[in-house]
């Protein structure tokens, strides 16, 4: 296996090379290679056999509700990723944009069915499954979703990988980089279930950001109602953001003080972009993800030639 | 765990719980490619030496391999259009997998054509098209465009799977060594996919038998088809009439185990 990663390749750095060898570094062979036979080789649903939830996560009634929520936002987001992928296939303008976003589609079913396997673990029925996703998915990031695939269904491939592989892959990464930070002394089996999907999120950012760039220069009429996609997107993100931060001090507290009370504390020295997740409020966590997001959208944006659009501010 | 490459493993005969547990996941879908693909990068083993053919012979082997790249692209087109129809989560995840083996399988006919020299692999297989698969594939997509899971579903994972498993393992059986390396991998998979359709098909006719007419419908539609690709494969394969075998039967047990006589 070549040891470059085509998720870490920047659009200035392929000009020159012809997209058809560009796209050969996302077929199923490498796929095969990078993913089923190398991060993941050994795990089960994502992690080691022998890892399981903390006890305390699943006897403290808050703690675990709070997973529960969490895990359903991780569900909805992946969902709403694997329906867009697969509607994109038939969309796609060469075989080797078909090939990689059916590797995509494969990664985004994989993830649905890792965190609805966490959901079980964490004492959901598997029955109820369905329910609790429709009764705890934040509002805000159905919209979001929603959004993104009026764009699938209506055959729009540019505005799709975009709303895809940028924004929603994008949001996704650094979610799941905050959730792992955050779990890495705690609760090692969601922290390493999380390190398989950012190495899969990676790859899919790097395919949008490298593939689209192309199309927006032969569709430049297709960046005004991409940018609008874009803010309202962002928009949405933003607010389920707040929602999702607006109670959650009560129970950052909580699982401190736990972890305080058995003479550890698993955050201490721990930061996430240049917060102490020790001493990080709500607030200023949610601050700091926001930030990070909307970073990273304008960066990967303005390298496919788009103009970041700064969202409205939820109330 | 029975795996899709064990000769004797039945996934329509489990329980439905057991099936669905079993079979739609990817887990199973990774253990059971795990197996076969390894070390068979481009699904064959890259010390097999190629052979070297004929030019009739390596002609023939081209125009296979590029009708092949038609069934399997109308087959991830299909797949991944049906995963936003699928009923449930399991659903799917199975169709997920089974679009990436799809996208696998054009892989690797493309590659296996670009081997033997084809230049232009996407004209090459527009030239040499079968018109009676083109009009399947347009059957196929109009199904999975007008929502209709169970033709769609029936039409891909029955009619497609079964017709390209039966030429694939008649064509391995005479095959040259990388080709036929190819073709195991494929059939493989097309196994996997040809047990969830019969499984998924099964149950629903359970549930809904007045279906049954539907699906004859359809069936009686596309088995001149069906039949017709098998007929021009056996010319590509160099056959004579006299000499053309009935790799009708399995197609037809196939699709009479879900009782859908014509």
């Amino acid at each position: 296996m070549s040891a470059r990663d085509p998720g870490t390749e920047r659009g200035s750095e392929i000009q020159g090379v012809l997209m058809a060898d560009f796209l050969s570094q996302y077929s199923i062979q490498r796929w095969l290679e990078m993913c089923p036979q190398g991060y993941l080789d050994g795990t089960v649903y994502g992690h080691d056999p022998d890892e399981t939830e903390p006890e305390e996560l699943l006897e403290i009634g808050s703690l675990r509700e709070a997973s529960i929520a969490v895990t359903v936002q991780l569900i909805a987001g992946e969902r709403c990723a694997l329906a867009a992928s697969s509607g994109l296939i038939n969309h796609a303008p060469d075989d080797m944009s078909k090939t990689f976003l059916a590797t995509q589609t494969l990664d985004e079913a994989r993830h649905v069915e890792i965190f609805t396997q966490r959901l079980i673990d964490l004492g959901v029925k598997r029955e109820d499954v369905n329910s609790t996703v429709a009764d705890l998915a934040n509002p805000n990031l159905v919209r979001f979703a929603e959004v993104l695939l009026e764009k699938v269904s209506s055959g729009d491939f540019v505005a799709g990988v975009v709303g895809q592989n940028i924004i929603l892959e994008g949001m996704a990464f650094s979610v799941f980089e905050m959730l792992q930070a955050a779990s890495a002394g705690n609760n090692p089996k969601f922290a390493q279930t999380l390190a398989g999907t950012i190495a899969d999120e990676r790859r899919h950012v790097g395919f949008g950001e490298n593939s689209i760039g192309g199309l927006i220069r032969q569709h430049p009429e297709k960046r005004a109602e991409v940018e609008k996609m874009q803010a309202e997107m962002a928009y949405y993100m933003l607010a389920t953001f707040t929602e999702m931060f607006s109670d959650a001090g009560t129970r950052m507290e909580e699982a401190k003080q736990l972890a305080m009370a058995k003479g550890e504390n698993p955050m201490e020295g721990v930061s996430w972009h240049g917060a102490d997740l020790a001493t990080v409020t709500p607030s200023e966590m949610e601050a700091v993800l926001a930030d990070t997001v909307l970073g990273e959208f304008k960066t990967r944006l303005g390298r496919i030639g788009i103009d970041y659009q700064t969202p409205k501010v939820p109330a | 765990m029975g795996g899709a490459d064990d000769e004797a493993w039945e996934p329509h005969l489990l329980e439905e719980d057991d099936f669905l547990r079993e079979v739609q996941s990817f887990s199973f879908w990774f253990e059971a490619v795990e197996g076969y693909l390894e070390d068979r990068p481009m699904g064959f083993d890259p010390d097999l030496t190629d052979t070297h053919f004929e030019p009739a012979e390596r002609e023939q082997l081209i125009t296979l391999l590029a009708n092949y790249c038609v069934g399997e692209t109308a087959a991830l087109e299909a797949s991944s259009g049906l995963v936003r129809l699928a009923a449930n989560n399991r659903s799917q995840i199975f169709m997920a997998t089974q679009a990436a083996d799809e996208a696998r399988h054009v892989e690797v006919f493309r590659r296996r054509l670009a081997a033997l020299g084809v230049s232009d692999v996407d004209e090459v297989i527009a030239t040499r098209a079968n018109p009676a698969l083109i009009e399947f594939r347009r059957h196929l997509l109009a199904f999975v465009d007008e929502g209709q899971w169970d033709l769609a579903v029936f039409a891909q994972n029955v009619l497609l799977e079964t017709m390209e498993d039966t030429v694939f393992r008649f064509h391995q059986s005479t095959a040259d060594p990388v080709t036929a390396q190819i073709l195991e991998g494929v059939v493989a998979d097309e196994r996997r996919h040809l047990g969830f359709g019969e499984n998924d098909l099964g149950r629903r006719l359970a549930r809904d038998p007045a279906r049954r007419h539907d699906l004859a419908q359809v069936r009686m539609d596309l088995d001149p088809l069906v039949l017709n690709s098998f007929e021009a494969t056996y010319r590509d394969l160099g056959l004579r009439r006299d000499e053309f075998p009935d790799l009708g039967r399995s197609y037809l047990e196939a699709v009479e185990r879900l009782g859908l006589d014509t």
